[in-house]
């Protein structure tokens, strides 16, 4: 069984990551990559979808404070969703909800791209 | 029930994995509830990777050993290894995370989450170049094991 993995999907001009598996030191290498890609792209509106994740560490969390402030200076962000209460705690713990909007639900997150 | 009490592992963070189930199953084993499972798990995946980055600059030639004692009203986890870098996490201080989110900066979250979960951080120096960091967790519930109990015997070496 694969340690990490992304699969990616569209819904107009936003990207929607959905992660599975374990992110820590090791495995956040691939999300800079995608994440990367697609900021390369012009594609500055993602969605990042945790329903699958089951482990984050340290690491995974720089991953989002690495490029977050890019995607907003090119009116985009990055928007999570759908953790587990475990994912969460670790986010909410160390005061991530003051920087980024986490929502239950993916759709909540597609919403408010298109209000923006 | 596994029988290992100790493992040895190469300085990489591909052996992260394998470091957390280790743990994770004999956290599992001790009694301890799932919450205080995580975050001792989570605990010692943000020491390692400490180890492994700052201690080891990612050289793999190096090696980790990470050894667990499970007593009646504690759990700890002891790193052995050997480098001129030492780190003490209890010299490090947390940062304002105000400030952290205003400046965009990244990384430097893994001493304050290992604060937050373990009850106690003992970072020893020996000569000429072997270091010790322990991670302990104090038990308010006393486990079914007697007092000085240890679970698992043997080595095991990840390369």
């Amino acid at each position: 069984m694969e340690e990490f993995s992304i699969t990616k999907k569209s819904s107009g001009e936003i990207e929607v990551l959905n992660l599975e598996g374990f992110l820590d030191a090791h495995t956040s290498v691939e999300l800079e990559k995608e994440l990367e890609t697609l900021l390369a792209a012009g594609k500055f509106k993602i969605i990042v979808n945790f329903k699958k994740l089951t482990y984050i560490s340290s690491a995974g969390l720089g991953v989002f404070m690495a490029y977050i402030e890019n995607t907003r200076n090119n009116n985009g962000d990055i928007k999570l969703c759908e953790m587990s209460e475990k994912i969460f705690n670790i986010f909410d713990m160390l005061g991530f909800p003051i920087l980024f909007e986490i929502y239950n639900e993916e759709g909540t997150a597609l919403e408010k791209f298109s209000n923006n | 029930m596994s029988d290992n009490e100790k493992i040895l592992i190469a300085s990489s963070t591909k052996n992260l994995s394998k470091v957390r189930k280790f743990v994770e199953e004999s956290a599992e084993h001790s009694g301890l509830d799932q919450a205080t499972v995580n975050q001792i798990v989570l605990s010692v995946d943000e020491a390692c990777t400490n180890i492994i980055k700052h201690a080891h600059k990612y050289n793999e030639t190096n090696t980790i050993e990470i050894e667990i004692e499970a007593g009646y009203n504690q759990f700890k986890i002891t790193f052995n290894y050997k480098s001129g870098n030492t780190f003490d996490p209890n010299e490090a201080q947390n940062p304002d995370m105000v400030e952290y989110f205003k400046n965009y900066k990244v990384g430097g979250l893994g001493i304050p989450i290992m604060k937050k979960f373990m009850s106690k951080i003992i970072a020893q120096h020996k000569n000429p170049d072997v270091n010790s960091l322990i991670l302990i967790k104090s038990i308010d519930k006393p486990s079914s094991l007697p007092s000085g109990t240890k679970l698992f015997r043997g080595t095991i070496l990840f390369r």
